[in-house]
């Protein structure tokens, strides 16, 4: 495992410093250089065989010997410039692609990009009759990049009868929409509560038969809209080809986001109000749940305690400031220090967060099992050499109790800096 | 007056037992039914008593010997004493042999009344604490009775009140010994265990005349044919008529209790508590009569006694509530068989623990903790941890292993079982299988054709599963020619070679030999194939898994190994046949019932008290477990090694084959690249 | 199942099974989302419970059938359906019949093409209320059930709504309980015959086992075919992890705080 290195001001200066003549050399010294070649002291060409080559996504070493490949470490990628976009205007569309965005927290998310990054692809195909792309967003929202995502229309609908869990209201302005414009193409985000519901209704209301769970839209001139979809079907296992329907349901990544243009996003307003459901659900609000006491197999960020957990109090104040769920090794259950439920591993939970922080955990196989899904995990620890380390994608070695506190001490800062700017 | 007092008692003593007989038979008889030679049975008693049972009983001399002046002085005082005051035909030497086996009845009582001076905690108390007195009391009256009869003292010495005070010191023996016998008494353990000798369930337990080490571990299958048949034990009822027979044998020595390692972590299991709340449950009451050491209880402690009560066609386990035991009791056990190894009544504690959780497990649907998970695992995916089965050979890409359905015969058919999916099995595997090549050996692997062998379905209960995978397993087994099946897990060991054959369909028979590994090595060091290097300083000690141990009798072969290797040995102070379970099995570490302890560190204590380097085992189970365990601070980690890789790693000529692992090579690669 | 109340009429809630599919080797197997749905039945009082499916009836089938029926049920309502075919008109037509209170379903079904649309149809077609995504019903008083809705990160929100309805429950409802295979084999699986409509489209389509979807490369908007390769580059790099030793602790909660920024964790 690579370790960071003492820091040595003068070589990270000739490192940053790309005409300075020992640069290739630094760079390869401080192993985090493109290079396996520089010239040496003397004029010769020195190389470090070990830096030639990468590791292939089977966990081989390859070696790319074309010319095109240098050295393992990725030097950081360039930050990306902003320029300006030309702005298009659509004013006479020939048709409408509505897609209705979920905005959780109030914007785009991800996916409702990709959404209108496969919108436009409908929208753009024939340069003859230009598409336009209407977004339906319900409720307030913060999003002021809606132009840059590909928006060229937007019905903002804000009334208090869709506000919160309100799908058959949700649902009755779909249809008005639909009365009004007729959009060639109905988009929605195929997540689990939002599009993914709306869109299911839409389709049973309309009676169109949609099509779910779409990665990937090819133009198809032989289908009826000229385009044809794969969707995964029976829980993920199965790919489906077919023409794709007037109602799509995507999934994150069907499509690129839309990156070189910028749109009117130009704001309409529905011909008739709001037909007056009678709702039959009732949203009676969130329920508060502490994020430390949430179900371990649910939680998205867990902070987890072991055997090198010293200052038990710290630990919980930690994992309240950071709004993460507890989780324990089975030593700290054991110990008595946490109780049975927030055992991860073999014998206990098998957690799927997406963030797990392992405090003083030494990742024995039994604890590894119960945390193999979880995306990024983060070790502190005092050993660099327990296993815990090699599964972790970072890891810091040091006493728990001084870096908890540290990492508490900085979030509060963070916060305290927020509220008094804001 | 006595002449006249004796018969009657005696004989009414003798009626009364009679009654009481038929009384308890009745208790027996409402299990299920289970047919067993009656007369043969009969005939084997006085040899499963003086050889079977004694070679238990002998493993403590001083209550040997006890038992033996106190049993056989009653039995020969009994007798004798029929004929010479029952008949009155005291002439001779009958009254003199009477002194004889009343002295040494006498003998034995102090003995006894010695060990119930300070009892050590796991004998039960409550009327047992009295059984010296009325040993006492039977023999020094009976005793005292006979000197007229033989003409010591006259005949009407000391008067109508002397004789009056014999009668009743008699009457008290009598009652306590003859009919205490059938009624319910401490005595019962007399009675039925002789009879529990001759109907046990297990015949081919004891040894037979050439010899033999009588061993029968494996678990009886349940008929799965009857579509409507409730499956396992709900009720003290639904065990066969036999195995509540053996229940009642029990004399509450607590020997079981001793060596049961989930009592001693502080988890709710006594195995003696367990056999008499089943005495219990089949007359009916509740368990507030029992005297000895209750379940222990985490929380509480212990579990009080009088709050559990059965009946013998109500529950058990109740659904809600309390019954006879709780279910956490029941999935307790680890299935060691310790308790069955000590206990002096042949008492099998591990059947009717599985019988109980068949129950749960097939009737209620209730294996607790990871239990219901790890089913659902192995019906849908052949293992338990839910790996795909098609990637059982994953871990030995570089290693080219020679595949049965390629090859179709070989001499030793290599056994890999659920170890292939875990990391660590898997230094061990590839060790044995550099022994295996450095011997020459032909072997073959079933490879993905090989499923879990359902050790961990059958004790958990779900002998459904355990039947569908070994049936699969034996249909795919019998495609291949091979001499011999080897394995480095004790556990497949065990259910292939003890569990399987009653599972085969007709006309078939598992015609081969199944070896530990250890075993197996063995034979290749003696027969001069695995070319050694002795000489590694080392000081080791040597867990023996139960299921190779007590379930297989293999305790020699793993130290041979070791001896060959030239390694110190240290024995802990319980190897061997008294071996202390590393907790993993049964399906234990995965119903993980909480105690006060793990089962682990006690034996990881146990290590360390050797100090020992290294702690050498043969099981993958037991290196999980022990390997699991975190040393007590200032302590460091004691090394867990497989015998195979003690083995690989003396292997003098280092074969050119076998190249580091892929993982290794390829992690090796990576640190290169990005340090 | 439960004891019988004179007072309060039962709770009539029907639970709509499906065979499943184990994920990695395909065997059937009761789908774990309607397990859950049956769970979450059999912890209401007062409820009379009925299983449901619509489906073909043969040997695979029926085995995925019974581990439902070993949740404690002695029997299992079958609408006989042939392959393939569109099983909403039969499942309609028998909960028109029966008229439960609560129907619940799963969100979508393991084989197929599992599209997650039938509960929403039946809803258009019987004209009942939905709730999807549910953890758990809180109660149910006057013809209203109260319910709570799983929310990301294991959050809760608390609804009311109108019986009869369908609710479809997400995968934060209650681990469905052990499937005893006593009252598997021995509950009975009451067939009849339904309505049959035959889904012609899905016959049109190509079905093949899923293919992994290509990872999204970082675009990198470069002008440099050197950038470019960087980038490139640092993604087959890939998977070591980074290691700080001889860091302060802030230095090391600072790369800490850095990571849960860029996951968006910290709220
Ligand atoms: C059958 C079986 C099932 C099991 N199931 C589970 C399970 O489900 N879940 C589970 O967790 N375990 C399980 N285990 C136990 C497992 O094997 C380990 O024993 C356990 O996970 C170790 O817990 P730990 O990492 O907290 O303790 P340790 O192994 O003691 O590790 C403590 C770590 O803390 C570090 N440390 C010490 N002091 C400090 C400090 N001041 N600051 C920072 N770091 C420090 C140490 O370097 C060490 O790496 C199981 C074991 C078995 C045999
Ligand atoms: S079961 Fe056996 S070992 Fe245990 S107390 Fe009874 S007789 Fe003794
Ligand atoms: S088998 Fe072992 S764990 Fe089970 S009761 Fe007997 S001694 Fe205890």
């Amino acid at each position: 495992m690579s370790q960071l290195p003492r820091r040595d001001p003068r070589q990270e200066w000739i490192a940053r410093n790309r005409l300075h003549p020992r640069h290739e050399e630094v760079l390869a010294a401080l192993g985090q250089g493109a290079t396996s070649e520089w010239p040496g002291p003397n004029g010769l060409v020195r190389k470090n065989p070990h830096r030639v080559g990468f590791i292939g996504p089977n966990g081989i070493k390859r070696i790319d010997r074309s010319g095109t490949q240098q050295g393992a470490g990725g030097g950081k990628a360039s930050a990306p410039v902003a320029e300006h976009k030309p702005l298009t205007e659509i004013a006479e569309p020939a048709f409408l692609v509505a897609v209705v965005p979920d905005m959780a927290g109030g914007r785009l998310s991800g996916h409702d990009k990709d959404l209108l990054g496969l919108a436009r692809r409908l929208a753009d195909a024939d340069p003859a009759a230009q598409g336009a792309v209407l977004a339906v967003v319900f409720g307030s929202h913060k999003e002021t990049n809606l132009g840059e995502a590909g928006v060229d229309r937007l019905l903002h609908l804000d009334s208090p009868e869709i506000a919160g869990y309100a799908p058959e209201a949700r649902l009755g302005a779909l249809i008005t929409v639909e009365q009004a414009w007729t959009p060639r193409h109905w988009l929605l985000p195929d997540s689990k509560l939002g599009g993914g519901e709306l869109g299911r209704r839409l389709a049973a209301r309309l009676g169109e038969r949609p099509a779910t769970g779409i990665w990937q839209v090819e133009a198809d001139a032989e289908s009826a809209t000229g385009w044809q979809c794969t969707a995964r079907g029976a829980a993920g296992s199965l790919d489906i080809r077919r023409p794709l329907p007037r109602i799509a349901l995507a999934l994150a990544e069907c499509a690129e986001p839309v990156s070189e243009t910028r749109h009117a996003a130009a704001e309409l307003v529905l011909p008739q109000p709001l037909p007056s459901t009678l709702s039959r659900i009732q949203d009676l609000g969130q329920v508060s749940v502490d994020p430390a006491s949430v179900a371990l197999s649910e939680a998205e960020f867990i902070l987890a305690a072991g055997n090198g957990v010293r200052d038990w109090d710290a630990y919980h104040r930690a994992a309240s400031v950071l709004g993460a769920t507890e989780g324990a090794s089975r030593v700290a259950v054991d110990e008595g220090y946490m109780p049975r439920d927030r055992q991860v591993g073999a014998t206990g939970t098998w957690v799927t967060a997406r963030v797990y922080i392992a405090v003083g955990i030494s990742g024995a196989i039994q604890h590894l099992q119960g945390i193999q899904p979880c995306e990024k995990v983060i070790a502190i620890n005092m050993d660099p050499s327990c296993d815990m380390i090699k599964r972790a994608d970072l890891a810091v070695i040091g006493d728990s109790t001084q870096i908890l506190e540290a990492l508490v001490t900085l979030v509060s800062q963070a916060r305290e800096e927020k509220r008094d700017a804001a | 007056m006595l002449d006249i007092l004796l018969p009657i008692l005696i004989f009414s003593a003798l009626a009364l037992a009679a009654i009481g007989a038929v009384r308890r038979i009745r208790l027996w008889r409402q299990g299920r039914p289970s047919p067993v030679p009656v007369l043969r049975g009969l005939a084997a008693v006085p040899r499963r008593y003086l050889v079977d049972l004694h070679h238990v009983v002998a493993r403590d001399k001083v209550m040997s010997n006890t038992h033996v002046a106190t049993a056989g002085g009653f039995v020969a005082a009994m007798g004798l004493a029929i004929v010479v005051h029952g008949l009155g035909l005291a002439e001779g030497v009958l009254g003199w042999l009477l002194l004889a086996a009343s002295a040494t009845m006498f003998a034995g009582s102090l003995f006894v009344a010695q060990r119930r001076r300070n009892p050590p905690a796991r004998l039960s108390k409550g009327p047992w604490m009295r059984l010296p007195k009325s040993l006492m009391a039977f023999s020094l009256g009976i005793f005292v009775v006979t000197l007229p009869a033989v003409g010591v003292l006259p005949a009407d010495a000391g008067g109508w009140l002397v004789a009056l005070v014999l009668a009743a010191v008699v009457a008290w023996g009598l009652a306590e010994l003859v009919f205490g016998m059938t009624w319910g008494g401490p005595m019962k353990h007399a009675f039925a265990g002789a009879l529990h000798l001759a109907f046990h369930r297990r015949p081919e337990r004891f040894s037979d005349k050439r010899g033999g080490e009588g061993r029968s571990t494996g678990l009886k299958a349940l008929d799965l044919e009857d579509d409507q048949a409730p499956l396992g034990v709900e009720t003290p009822a639904d065990f066969t008529w036999n195995q509540l027979l053996g229940f009642d044998a029990c004399v509450q020595c607590g020997r079981c209790e001793a060596v049961c390692p989930a009592f001693a972590a502080g988890q709710p299991l006594n195995p003696k508590k367990l056999i008499q709340d089943m005495v219990v449950g089949m007359a009916g009451g509740s368990d507030a009569h029992y005297a000895g050491s209750p379940y222990p209880s985490p929380e509480r402690g212990d579990k009080p006694v009088g709050e559990h009560h059965g009946t013998p066609h109500g529950p058990i386990v109740a659904r809600e509530g309390t019954a006879l035991v709780d279910a956490e009791t029941l999935w307790s056990c680890t299935t060691c068989r310790a308790c069955v190894e000590e206990c002096p009544m042949m008492i099998e504690h591990v059947d009717a623990i599985v019988d109980m959780r068949r129950h749960l497990t097939l009737e209620e649907g209730a294996t607790p903790g990871k239990g219901a998970e790890v089913i659902d695992n192995l019906i849908a995916t052949d293992n338990p941890g839910g790996f795909d089965p098609g990637g059982r050979l994953n871990w030995a890409a570089d290693l080219d292993l020679p595949l049965m359905a390629d090859v179709e015969r070989a001499e030793v058919l290599l056994w890999l079982g659920d170890g292939v999916f875990d990391m660590r099995n898997q230094r061990t595997l590839r060790a044995l299988i550099k022994v295996l090549r450095a011997a020459d050996v032909d072997f073959a692997v079933l490879g993905n054709e090989e499923r879990d062998s359902g050790d961990v379905a059958r004790r958990l209960g779900d002998e459904a599963t355990f039947q569908s995978l070994a049936r699969r397993n034996i249909a795919t087994l019998s495609r291949y020619r091979f001499e011999s099946i080897v394995t480095c897990d004790p556990h497949s060991f065990h259910v292939l070679k003890n569990e399987y054959g009653a599972l085969y369909p007709q006309g078939q028979d598992a015609d081969y030999p199944v070896w530990h590994h250890s075993t197996f090595i063995n034979q290749l060091i003696e027969s001069g194939r695995l070319p050694l290097a002795p000489g590694q300083a080392q000081r080791v000690t040597y867990h023996d898994p139960c299921y190779l141990g007590r379930y297989n009798g293999e305790y020699e072969a793993p130290r041979a190994v070791l001896r060959a290797l030239g390694v110190e040995l240290v024995e802990m102070q319980r190897s061997g046949y008294r071996s202390r379970c590393c907790g993993g099995g049964g399906g234990a570490p995965i119903t993980d019932v909480p105690g006060k302890q793990r089962i682990p560190d006690m034996r990881m204590g146990d290590v360390r008290e050797t100090q020992a380097e290294q702690v050498v085992v043969g099981c993958p189970q037991c290196t999980a477990m022990l390997e699991g365990v975190v040393p007590p601070a200032g302590n460091e980690a004691t090394a867990v090694k497989d015998i195979a890789e003690m083995v690989a790693a003396a292997l003098d000529n280092t074969p050119p084959a076998t190249p580091a692992s892929h993982d290794a090579a390829a992690s090796q690669a990576t640190e290169e690249v990005l340090s | 199942m439960q004891p019988e109340s004179a007072m309060t009429p039962a709770l009539e809630v029907t639970v709509l099974v499906s065979i499943g599919r184990h994920p990695l080797t395909g065997r059937v197997r009761r789908a774990d989302q309607d397990a859950r749905g049956v769970e979450l039945a059999r912890s209401l009082a007062d409820a009379e419970v009925r299983l449901l499916h619509a489906g073909e009836c043969n040997e695979s089938s029926e085995a995925a059938l019974r581990g439902y029926l070993g949740m404690g049920f002695s029997e299992l309502a079958l609408i006989e359906q042939p392959e393939g075919a569109d099983v909403l008109p039969a499942l309609s037509e028998a909960l028109d019949a029966t008229s439960p209170h609560l129907v619940i379903t799963g969100e979508r079904a393991e084989r197929g093409e599992g599209s997650g649309l039938l509960p929403y149809l039946l809803a258009e077609r019987l004209g009942w209320p939905l709730v999807s995504g549910l953890a758990a019903v809180e109660s149910v008083e006057d013809g209203m059930a109260t319910l709570l809705q799983a929310l990301p990160r294991g959050q809760r929100r608390r609804l009311k709504i109108r019986l009869p309805a369908i609710v479809t429950v997400d995968d934060a409802a209650p681990t469905p309980r052990q499937s005893a295979y006593g009252p598997a084999r021995r509950g009975t699986l009451e067939t009849s015959a339904g309505e049959v409509c035959n889904d012609d489209e899905w016959a049109t389509w190509q079905v093949q086992p899923a293919r992994p979807r290509p990872k999204r490369l970082k675009i990198v908007k470069a002008a440099s075919a050197r950038d470019r390769f960087k980038a490139a580059a640092a993604k087959a790099e890939g998977t070591g992890g980074q290691v700080l030793t001889d860091v302060t602790p802030t230095q090391g909660a600072e790369a800490i705080l850095t990571l849960l920024r860029d996951e968006e964790v910290l709220r």
